[in-house]
């Protein structure tokens, strides 16, 4: 009889203890389907170019890339253009973003232009003849899509493009937020 | 008759005093326990025990419980006596606060069985256990685990801020430290660095660090050593008690409440259970100048365990939950390089807040679940077989500062990066009990664990298999001056990759297998003097983030890649204890030798990798050959009276042999020393102490040069404060107060060991309250 009690007992407790317990799932995970390669699910940036039109009309129109088209890391990037420019000239620039790791090719650019408030492309120039300006902008602050290069005298230097992200913190100036897209490319004033 | 033991009692009592007026050095430990009849595990009230040497003693209350206070550090022969019972007298080793139930036979005539004897003697390990005593467990209530066991020398922590720490042993980390929560080995994704281990320190009542023959139990990566977190056991007499824990902090405003209820149900046979939770919270912590955004945490915790143990056989069930999200400091979540050195080149964060309980991007919210079934069988007088089987489940998701520029993607609010492990362990024991001079524990274990990932892909899926077997002998001569203790274990371990690469579907398999053991030693010449050698031989795969990590890690801002070809690591250990306890005096020192051959560590590598978001820092996992060589000292003087010194000490030298340089990310040498007065009792208050301490951290000179984006930072030291008393309020009950002001000249500093030295000081001045009241 006593016996009786205690398997009772155990039983009892074994129960409640599986009901209490284990409520998470258990599946006993499934590890990455074998069919299907994962989707990306973030928006990958795989490549920046920048057009170049004479306002003059004089000089041909040029265009300059950075592309990795697998990515942050993996692979080196496929391709880093030095940006050539006449002496004396003045450009209109057009910066455009995409995404190449997908077919057909996305447009990241038109997204940054939907949340104009929240981004900004700023230019640093260093040792090259090269003033730039923003020509557009978000109703408020610039926002750089679009912008004027004017070239002085023969040169050699770098030029960095970068993209901020600054979500409630835009003020117009380079240092809120954090940085989206950084490329430096040689710059030759020739 | 019990007026005889109303004088007694008197007389002890009163020799009690006598002998606290004459204090000796660390007369401050307890004996504590339960006066138990071995017959039929019935409480024994009026049991008397008593010291002979000090000549006092307790008899205990009528739920069993007996007390002794301010004992000195030493050895001394305990008897228990009780009405219609033979005395029973054991040897009792005083080194911290200490509990010994004392199971005594009401049957004189059954005395003599050997099981008692066993009971009563206590173990030596051949290397020093280290563990928090029940003052310094009071005092760290309120704090992560990590942050707990730093008090313990030869331990310190890797931080990630304020809130994520995890515990550092003489240098290593992560899966080389095996964490026993509750005796089942945690299994979460303890591999990375800012991964913290995910368990409820209010679930201990006994936190330690085990090396040697011990650990070869519970598996063969315990290259640094076991971290055990034990409850105490259940209730084994019919009643309920419990415990209630409130602590709170002025820096980042925390807030913890933690309360345990258990008891006995004598009329079911003597089932036992607890229940226990935990609340905590905190919002923005400061350092000395200024605010730190997004550092809140928020925590809630709760487990259960019922037991219904007998004599011959139980079986015994519990169940944890863990849960927490946890801020990441705002300004250390940086976009790239660029990013970094103007984060390291400003003296405040390129974002400042101010106070605030909310949780923002980025944050991590991690949730672990255990659920464990222990039963065990007396196998006739000769031993007892143990079977235990445990499911854990952990998840992990952590959240990007940056949302996504799609705002119907934005608008879910999904973690950018999620893993969840489920992981099934069991294991099949039987310890032998002493026959003559042996002990023998013997075993066999198994775990399956399975991996997945939903998200960005930084470690892939997998699943893994491992099983192992163990054998534990013990010997001691007949004086027990000198013991004797080896062990040895075989491991395997089977692992399968699920992975695309690139366009390709693999599944790489790995196979691992090999034997661990240990071989030590406990000499005792004198009462005063213990000496312990042990050697260890511990061995771990590479786990899957070494082998597999590729791409951008975005919580730390730089690029991992693992390598595929990384083998086993090894490590060969010798450790050499000295214990030297006599008068004025208590020294413990520890020298240590640690060689792992294929030490595997994220190695940086130059150039940094360019991407279209600028260059980042880039790391490698490499393997080398490394040394870990230091000495850990703990001291304690009496200097006059109720006035002590306490002095503490660890250094460390990691080198690797390989590349003939330093190793980066290795704990600096540090000094503690404190001043502690302390009184037996005014009026009502019990137990009063009042410490001022002074922590001395050295800079971090021992790194290979420009390994990182900013050398170590300088050291530092820091004055520290803690006093405290406990108020009786009925029989054995008591509300314990301990209250701590740290860092008390707010200083700012830096310490190498948080990953967010590059952004940010560390917490400023802090003053903290804890109370627990047990009833």
């Amino acid at each position: 009889m006593k016996t009786k009690t205690n398997y009772t007992i155990i039983l009892a407790a074994l129960f409640i203890s599986f009901l209490i317990g284990c409520k998470k799932d258990d599946d006993s995970p499934s590890p990455v389907s074998p069919t299907t390669p994962p989707v990306n699910e973030e928006e990958l940036i795989t490549s920046l170019i920048i057009s170049f039109e004479d306002t003059a009309g004089v000089q041909p129109s040029v265009q300059y890339a950075f592309r990795d088209p697998d990515g942050e890391g993996g692979s080196l990037p496929t391709q880093h253009d030095t940006i050539r420019l006449v002496v004396n000239t003045y450009y209109n620039a057009t910066v455009q973003l995409l995404n190449e790791s997908v077919s057909p090719a996305e447009d990241i650019t038109l997204e940054v232009e939907e949340e104009a408030s929240e981004h900004l492309f700023c230019y640093a120039v260093s040792n090259t003849n090269v003033s730039i300006i923003r020509t557009d902008s978000d109703g408020t602050y610039g926002l750089g899509i679009k912008s004027r290069w004017f070239t002085g005298n023969v040169a050699n230097g770098e030029t960095t493009i970068s993209l901020k992200h600054q979500p409630g913190v835009k003020d117009g100036t380079c240092s809120p937020g954090d940085t989206d897209v950084e490329v430096t490319f040689v710059t030759k004033i020739q | 008759m019990l007026s005889n033991k109303l004088f007694s009692v008197i007389v002890i009592l009163l020799l009690g005093f006598t002998s606290f007026a004459q204090d000796k050095s660390n007369c401050n430990f307890s004996l504590s326990g339960k006066t138990i009849d071995n017959h039929d595990k019935s409480i024994l009230m009026f049991a008397n025990v008593y010291i002979k040497e000090l000549e006092k003693g307790a008899v205990s209350d009528t739920n069993g419980n007996y007390v002794i206070h301010n004992l000195c550090a030493g050895k001394y022969e305990v008897t228990v006596s009780h009405v219609g019972c033979e005395p029973v007298t054991i040897n009792i080793a005083i080194t911290g606060d200490t509990k010994q139930n004392f199971y005594t036979e009401h049957h004189a005539e059954e005395l003599k069985q050997f099981a008692f004897v066993e009971q009563a003697y206590v173990e030596e390990q051949t290397v020093d256990r280290k563990e928090l005593s029940i003052k310094e467990l009071n005092q760290s209530r309120g704090k992560s685990l990590g942050e707990s066991l730093k008090e313990l020398t030869g331990v310190t922590s890797l931080n990630t801020g304020n809130s994520i720490s995890k515990p550092v042993i003489h240098g290593l980390h992560s899966d080389r430290i095996l964490i026993l929560n509750n005796g089942i080995r945690q299994e979460g994704q303890q591999w990375g660095n800012e991964h913290a281990p995910e368990i409820d320190p209010y679930i201990a009542n006994k936190l330690s660090v085990i090396k040697g023959a011990e650990g070869i139990r519970y598996g063969a990566n315990a290259i640094a050593g076991v971290v055990l977190v034990e409850p105490n056991e259940l209730r084994d007499s019919s009643g309920i008690n419990g415990e209630l824990n409130l602590a709170g902090a002025t820096n980042g405003r925390l807030g913890v409440s933690s309360a345990m209820l258990e008891g006995n149900i004598g009329k079911l046979n003597g089932l036992s259970w607890r229940v226990q939770g935990t609340l905590k919270r905190s919002g923005n912590v400061s350092t000395p100048n200024y605010f730190m955004k997004n550092t809140g945490l928020k925590e809630y915790n709760f487990s259960w365990a019922t037991g219904y143990l007998k004599a011959k056989y139980g079986i015994e069930t519990f169940y944890s939950q863990f849960n927490s999200d946890i801020g990441i400091f705002s300004a250390a979540h940086i976009g790239n390089l660029t990013d970094l050195q103007r984060a390291i080149e400003s003296d405040v964060p390129l974002e400042s807040a101010d106070f605030t309980y909310d949780i923002n991007r980025p944050y991590q919210h991690i949730e672990h679940e255990l659920f464990k079934v222990k039963s065990y069988l007396a196998t006739g007088e000769i031993g007892k077989l143990e079977l235990i089987y445990a499911r854990q489940y952990n998840l992990r998701q952590e959240y990007d500062k940056h949302v996504s520029r799609n705002d119907s993607i934005a608008a879910l609010n999904l973690p950018e990066l999620q893993f969840e492990i489920t992981t099934h362990t069991g294991s099949l024991i039987w310890s032998q009990n002493r026959k003559n001079a042996f002990k023998a524990q013997l075993g066999v274990s198994g775990i399956y664990q399975a991996n997945t990932y939903t998200g960005r892909e930084f470690i892939p899926a997998f699943i893994k298999y491992g099983s192992g077997a163990f054998i534990i002998e013990k010997w001691r001569n007949k004086n027990a001056k000198l013991e004797l203790e080896a062990g040895l274990r075989y491991d395997y371990v089977y692992q399968q990759v699920y992975k695309w690469l690139k366009k390709v579907y693999i599944t790489p398999e790995y196979i691992y297998h090999n034997v661990s053991g240990s071989l030590g030693a406990v000499y005792k010449p004198t009462e005063t003097l213990t000496a312990k050698i042990n050697y260890g031989m511990a061995w771990r795969p590479p786990n899957v983030s070494e082998l597999y990590s590729n791409g951008l890690h975005h919580g730390a801002a730089a690029v991992e890649y693992g390598d595929t070809n990384l083998i086993a690591e090894k490590a060969h250990n010798i450790i050499l204890g000295v214990d030297y306890v006599k008068g004025k005096w208590l020294i413990q020192a520890e020298g240590y030798y640690n060689y792992i051959n294929n030490f595997i560590y994220l190695k940086p590598v130059l150039p940094a990798t360019l991407t279209i978001r600028g260059a980042f820092p880039t790391f490698k996992y490499e393997q080398v050959n490394a040394s870990f060589a230091g000495v850990d000292l703990k001291s304690t003087y009496s200097i006059y009276k109720s006035l002590s010194w306490k002095g503490k000490a660890s250094f460390l030298r990691a080198y690797n042999l390989t590349a003939k340089e330093g190793i980066v990310g290795m704990p600096a040498n540090r000094f503690e020393n404190a001043i502690e007065y302390k009184l037996e009792s005014i009026k009502r208050f019990k137990d009063i102490y009042a410490e001022v301490g002074f922590q001395n951290v050295l800079t971090q000179n021992n790194v290979p040069a420009n390994s990182d984006y900013l050398a170590p930072p300088k050291g530092y030291g820091l004055l520290n404060f803690k006093t405290g008393f406990s108020l009786p309020t009925y029989k054995q009950q008591k509300i314990i107060v301990d209250f701590e002001i740290s860092n008390l000249l707010n200083t700012a500093y830096r310490d190498y060991l948080n990953r967010f030295r590059y952004y940010a000081d560390e917490m400023g001045r802090n003053y903290s309250l804890k109370l627990k009241m047990t009833f």
